[in-house]
This record gives structure tokens, sequence and C-alpha cells, in this order.
């Protein structure tokens, strides 16, 4: 079967449209290359406003939302459940739900040392190649935020932050006087007449950059883009060292589609999948898994919530937004990560889908009924943290073969993964709560939780990229050791998982790898 | 920014050529506002016309049964006047005959006008407010589902079905839209032609109708008013616990 798309050749597809593929196809567009991005969801009304709704369970009601539609599989230390991670599928991905908090990771999460050596050996290009990247990405999304206090390196190039509300200025103060080293975090909201903060939510106004705002838009713009939407990859065609073609389900037709290349974007918990689901007699592991890694070293950022009360006094101002900090980054020859504001206030609601998902994975999870006691442990801490400033400790994971996406070839459309938590990790996790608590001394907190959380917004590592083919599954530009016109853009190339959010890395990274494609003639 | 002004855009008003449909045309063009007017019978909407003064009424010889006309209706006032702000659902018929008497085709025919005109207006209207991300949609309805009389069974399913359409575009729409605000509003009986003898004056009904149709305030979607007062929800057992844990009463919002 034909489609109108099919008869145009395309320098370049690219599959996913979040931060990785929006942003790599805007700077082949820009590049003045053709450009098709297939999107899994639809593009939707540009004034949409919902989040991430747990609430939303049928199929089509999340699509047409944006949200992934089905429960993501996890085994989780050998045991089954199923649950609604918060994933995107629409235009510009997961992102167009982000908080935008685009934080630069440090030297040391790509860098081997005498003094802090890499669980990796480090990654395959250092630090300072990335940094022209990282600035190009900072630009790009338009960050504003204050500069680390604790960073040795070159200033990051940010515009002004708006003025911290009173009570993050408190809080701040706060955490000065203990010496600990507060700064505005790094921020991809613009900031523009009649923002509306969309921390968590899908941003109506040109605002929030993302991988829809800062990505297709602005490639569709150039005219040299097109997207197809509702568009769901069923698998890559191909022999050899070399991809003919992607199948394409649109419109209850399928179709192939052909471009020089293909540039893979859809997350760490796809873009493995859709590798696997594309073997055949040529590929018999899946495409470009010669080495059996696709799917493996699954990393996800460790949560650890805690509430923290203002000093006595300070005016009530919203949730806190603005503050970070990494005293906590690196801690006694320890990688840990950095510590920053929720940007949500704690309601009601978001603590009883808190307990409700904790309870989901606990050997309780079988007594129905307690979903509703749930509330009442709920309504009280909602009184007890009335004002409390909600923070995350992101905690940086590692890579583990054994934990990894895997295909269930009766349904290859299902995310389906395996994970465990290794005591490496756990005993971080004691000592990482234990570096939060003591920095914390002092000032009324309270942990929001008491088993690892596992961040599924931030899954990475399951393409790494490296310089041995026999290790890993990209090289160091992100083709494909095996497979000459592939190459992949999202956070799936991460060797490892780093101690800051993904995105400001993944968007830097999308930008050096379409440069380099932009360099080379077509394969 | 919660009240529509003129300014906001223009307004569809079906079932204009009558009773409470002809008292909110002249309340919303005594504001003035521009009213589009939706009817059947051509001289009752000139009769309409002659009542409303400050803002332009426009009467629409129109059957709101009638998917494809009502669609390009639609999207011939937004391409020549710009934004629909509001549309108020108003238009119904009301034949009171037993269920045996009437034909089946008789009773479909009634709930493609009561229940189809919601269907065809709020569709081609909200395609358009959706663009925007923001309008207002009131629906006039009726308790006529709760108890049906005898003689008004086409009426009280589609009416009764209508309600049900309101709570399904607020489940559709207002998480993805929270500024389109779409309700229900009950008159009450009034004093006109599908109303009772002694019913109350449909100028006084028309005055709370069209306060609450302008009132734009996302809060209020998914609501049901009784004249000039928010009807509340039943509460379930997961309602009770919170309010009774939280200690926050509800308080039914008034009109006005």
């Amino acid at each position: 079967m034909t489609h109108l798309l099919a008869e145009t050749h395309w320098d370049a597809i690219v599959i996913g449209t979040g931060i990785g593929g929006g942003t790599a196809g805007r700077a082949l567009a820009e590049a003045g290359k053709k450009v098709l991005f297939l999107e899994k969801g639809p593009a939707g009304y540009r004034s949409e406003r919902q989040g991430l709704d747990d609430g939303v369970f049928l199929p089509e009601a999340r699509l047409t939302r944006g949200l992934w539609p089905e429960q993501v599989h996890l085994r989780l230390n050998g045991r089954d459940s199923a649950f609604f991670a918060p994933l995107g599928a629409g235009v510009g991905g997961s992102s167009v739900f982000y908080a935008g908090t685009l934080e630069r990771p440090e030297r040391h999460d790509l860098e081997h040392s005498a003094d802090r050596p890499h669980p990796t050996g480090g990654w395959p290009i250092d630090y300072d190649t990335m940094r022209p990247w990282f600035d190009a990405a900072t630009r790009s999304y338009d960050l504003c935020g204050t500069q680390d206090p604790l960073s040795d390196e070159a200033p990051v190039p940010l515009r002004d932050p708006l003025p911290e509300s009173p009570g993050d200025a408190a809080l701040m103060q706060a955490f000065r006087d203990k010496g600990l080293h507060p700064y505005h975090l790094h921020s991809a909201i613009r900031h523009v007449d009649g923002c509306l903060d969309c921390l968590g939510v899908k941003c109506p106004k040109p605002c929030k950059m993302d991988g829809r705002s800062a990505g297709v838009e602005p490639a569709l713009a150039t005219g040299n883009a097109a997207l197809l939407d509702r568009a769901e990859v069923a698998r890559f065609v191909g022999t050899g060292n070399r991809i003919d073609g992607v199948e394409v389900r649109h419109g209850g037709a399928t179709h192939v589609l052909r471009a020089d290349r293909y540039v893979l974007a859809g997350g760490a918990l796809n873009s493995p999948r859709l590798l696997l689901a594309s073997a055949n007699d040529a590929w018999p592991d899946g495409c470009a898994n010669s080495n059996g890694l696709v799917g493996r070293n699954l990393m996800f950022h460790l949560n650890e919530m805690v509430a923290i009360f203002p000093p006595k006094g300070t005016p009530a101002s919203g949730p806190s937004k603005s503050v970070a900090l990494r005293d906590l980054y690196y801690v006694d020859g320890q990688r840990m990560g950095t510590v920053q504001a929720m940007g949500i206030d704690v309601s009601y609601g978001e603590i009883v889908f808190y307990l409700n998902n904790m309870l989901e994975r606990s050997a309780l999870r079988r007594f129905g009924f307690l979903r509703q006691m749930t509330r009442i442990p709920a309504a009280i801490a909602v009184r007890l943290f009335g004002k409390a400033k909600i923070f995350v400790g992101l905690m940086e994971d590692l890579p583990y073969r054994e934990n990894r996406v895997v295909l269930d070839p009766s349904h290859p459309t299902a995310i389906k993964l395996e994970y465990s938590f290794h005591p490496e990790l756990l005993s971080r996790r004691k000592a990482f709560r234990r570096a939060m608590k003591r920095a914390f001394r002092g000032q009324r907190h309270a942990f929001l939780g008491m088993q690892p959380e596992l961040n599924f917004g931030h899954p990475c590592g399951t393409l790494k990229f490296g310089s041995d083919p026999a290790k890993s599954v990209l090289n160091a530009n992100c083709r494909a050791h095996d497979i000459v016109n592939l190459w992949v853009v999202d956070s799936s190339f991460m060797p490892t998982s780093m101690g800051v959010n993904p995105s400001l890395t993944i968007a830097a990274n999308a930008l050096r790898v379409a440069d380099a494609m932009t360099r080379e003639p077509a394969p | 920014m919660t009240t529509l002004t003129v300014s906001d855009g223009c307004v569809v008003l079906t079932g204009a050529g009558s009773g409470l449909g002809r008292a909110m045309a002249v309340a919303l063009t005594a504001r003035g506002f521009t009213v589009f007017g939706f009817g059947r019978t051509p001289g009752a909407l000139r009769e309409t016309h002659a009542q409303c003064h400050g803002g332009a009424f426009y009467p629409v010889a129109q059957d709101v049964a009638d998917s494809v006309s009502v669609a390009e209706e639609i999207d011939r006032i937004e391409a020549d006047h710009g934004p629909i702000a509001l549309l108020i659902n108003n238009a119904a018929t009301y034949p009171k005959v037993d269920f045996l008497e009437a034909s089946a085709s008789d009773f479909m025919a009634v709930v493609n006008t009561n229940l189809g005109g919601m269907v065809n207006c709020s569709h081609a209207v909200l395609r358009h407010m959706a663009e925007r991300g923001r309008g207002r949609v009131l629906n006039v309805a009726t308790f006529a589902d709760l108890n049906p009389l005898p003689t008004s069974s086409a009426y009280s399913v589609s009416k009764g079905a209508a309600r049900i359409l309101t709570r399904a575009l607020v489940a559709d729409l207002g998480d993805r839209f929270p500024d389109i605000v779409i309700g229900d509003w009950m008159p009450g009986m009034l004093k006109t032609r599908m109303g009772i003898p002694d019913g109350l004056p449909p100028e006084v009904s028309a005055e709370w109708g069209v306060a609450l149709a302008l009132w734009a305030d996302p809060a209020l979607n998914g609501t049901t008013f009784e004249q000039n007062t928010e009807v509340l929800p039943p509460i379930g057992l997961k309602g009770k616990i919170k309010a009774l844990l939280t200690g926050k009463r509800r308080k039914p919002r008034v009109i006005g």
C-alpha cells in the first residue's frame, strides 16, 4: 500500500517527537534536510492543558490526551505489576508533561578520573566535547536560572530568572544559613504574558520549551519537515547492515516509509522494544542487536521525596518551583545526585495517588478495599504538610545487564520491563537518605516514602553508546554499530544515568548527533 | 476575567423564537451582545428581533436536528463574525402524547431535536472553542427524566439524555480545556407555551440564565443550577470521608 508520504524522498525519518526526536529533527530541518516525523500519538489541540492523569485508563482516552495508552508491565524483584507510567504519546512525547527542569550534568557524570572513578570507565566523549552542545541546547530551550555556586566549570549561558517567590527566597536563605548552596534551577519556562506555569501539564502558549515547542514546531516552520501523527511504527525492515524502510500503521493501513537515514527517538523503553520487534531472518535477535545488548542496562533515578517546611513566619506562596542544590551530588566517594523543588504542592489527591501506588507495589495490594483506607492517612497528611515544600532527591542508578526492556512476542506493542534493586543501589540509597537528613537537620522535614521509588519518567541506558562494538549498541556518534543508516537520539544512549534530570543531556546529544549526520554523506 | 464580555465574541442561542429563548435574546442584546438566534419559524424569530435592542440580533432559520446545516451555519458565523464565545442550547419541543398513540418515528423526531440539536450545535461550536481553548456552553435542562410524567416519554428521555451529554462532554473536554466551561441550567417552571400558566415570567428567569451563561469561571465546569442556585451533586462515601477529615463543607453557589 502506498502512502502520500511514501512518495517523498526523505533525508531522514525521525521516530518519536520528544526531546530527542524533536531537537534532532529540528536541527536536521534547519540544515536543509527533508525530515519526516512519525509520532504514535496525536498532534492534539495546541490549547490543551491536561496533565499525566492516572484517573484516565481507557487506552483511547489516554491516546487522545497524548498519554501512553497502555500500562507498563514491570517485573520488579521477580514480582509482576502493571501501571501507567508517566509517558507521553503525542507530539512532544513525554516532554509536554514535564516540569521543564533542564539541569547540566557534572564532569564526573561523563568522565573517569582517579578521585572520581566512573562505573563504566567513562562515556566515549568527554565533558569538554559536550560543553558546546550543552550551551547550544541551553540557548535553544531558552533556559533561565542561576549558576550552581559549587561548580568549577565555565558559566552556563542562562537568562535571568524571575525573582523567587517569598517562600522560595526564605527557603533559600534557610539553606544558606545551614551552609548549603542553593541556586535557581535551570528552567525551560519562558514566562510569556499570561504564563500558566505549566509544570507537569501541557502548555497552551509558546512558553514552556519542550520537544514540541522547541523541536517539532520550529522544524515544521522551516518548510523542510512534515509530521505524521497517530502513526504507530511496527518495525524496521532491512537486511545486513542497512534498514530499507520502516513499517507504519496509520489510518487502519500498513505502509512502508523510506529515507536515507533513520533516527530513532521513541524513548529508552520503546526504542529498544522497536529494535527487538524488528527481528527477521537477517536479524534473528532484532535490529542492531548482534551482541544482545539491546534493551539491557535499563536505569531509572531513585526518587527521595522530602517535605521541607519553610521557616516560621514565611508567607504562603504556593509550591516551590525554583530551588535546586548540589551539595549532595557526590558524597563520601559515592554518586548521589541533585536535590530540587518538585514544583507541586502536596494536595489530598497527590497523597492518595502516591499512597495507592505504594500499596499497589506492596504485599497488601490484593486487598482492594485498602485503596479507600489510604484516604485517611492522606487527609491527615494534607493537614500536616499544608505549607511544606516538596523536594526530590534524584539519585543516580547504575547500569546492570539484567535490568532490561524485554519484548512480549504475543503483544509486541506492550512495554515490558525487568528490574531488580541491586544491593549496591540500596546501600547507596541509605547513604543518600542519611546525607539528606544531615543536610536538612534543623529544618522541619519529613520523608514521603519508605520503599525505594523508581522514577519511571527518567528511563535511560537501554542502547548505550561506546567505542567497543562488543560492549555497546551505538558508536560515539550514536549510530548503531551494526546498522549504517540508524541513529538513536533519546536517553537510550546514556551509559550511566547521571545525577540530574536527563532532558538537557538528551537535547544536547541530539544536536551533536544531528550535526555529525549532516557532516557525513548519506550512507 | 471569568465573566464573558462583548469583546470575547458572539452568542449562538437556539430556540430563540419563543418563550425563554426570546427573553434570553432580549437580555443578551440589552447587554450589547451580538446574538445568532436559531429557530424553525421565521415569523417567531422576526418577533424576537423586534424586541431586541442594544446589540445585534440575527435571526437564523435553522432546524437544530439537521447536523449538516448546523455545522455549515456555525462555520459561517465563525468565518464572518469571529469567535462564538457562548452557546446556549435552549431549543426543545415537548409534544404531550401517550407512548402508544405516537409513532416510533414521532418519538425519535423529538429525540433528534432535544438531544440531537444539542449534539449538533455543541459539536460544531466546540471544535472552534477547542482551537481557542476557551468558551462557554450552557444547556437548558429539566428534571423531567427523574419521574417522567404520563404523555412525556420522548421529552423525558431526550432531556435526560441531554443531561448525560453535559457530563460526557465534561469527561471528554474538562481536563484538556479547563477554560471551556460547560454546564446545565434548570430555569424552573415558567409561564411559557411549554410551561405552566402560573409559572415564573420568562423575563425573570432569563436574567438568571444569561447571568449564568456569561459567568465563565472554570470552577463551574460540570455544574447544574436550578433557577439562581447551584444544585450540589450527590456525595459518595469517599466524598463524605474527605469532607469529614478535611473539614471542608460544600456550599451551593448563587447567581448574581
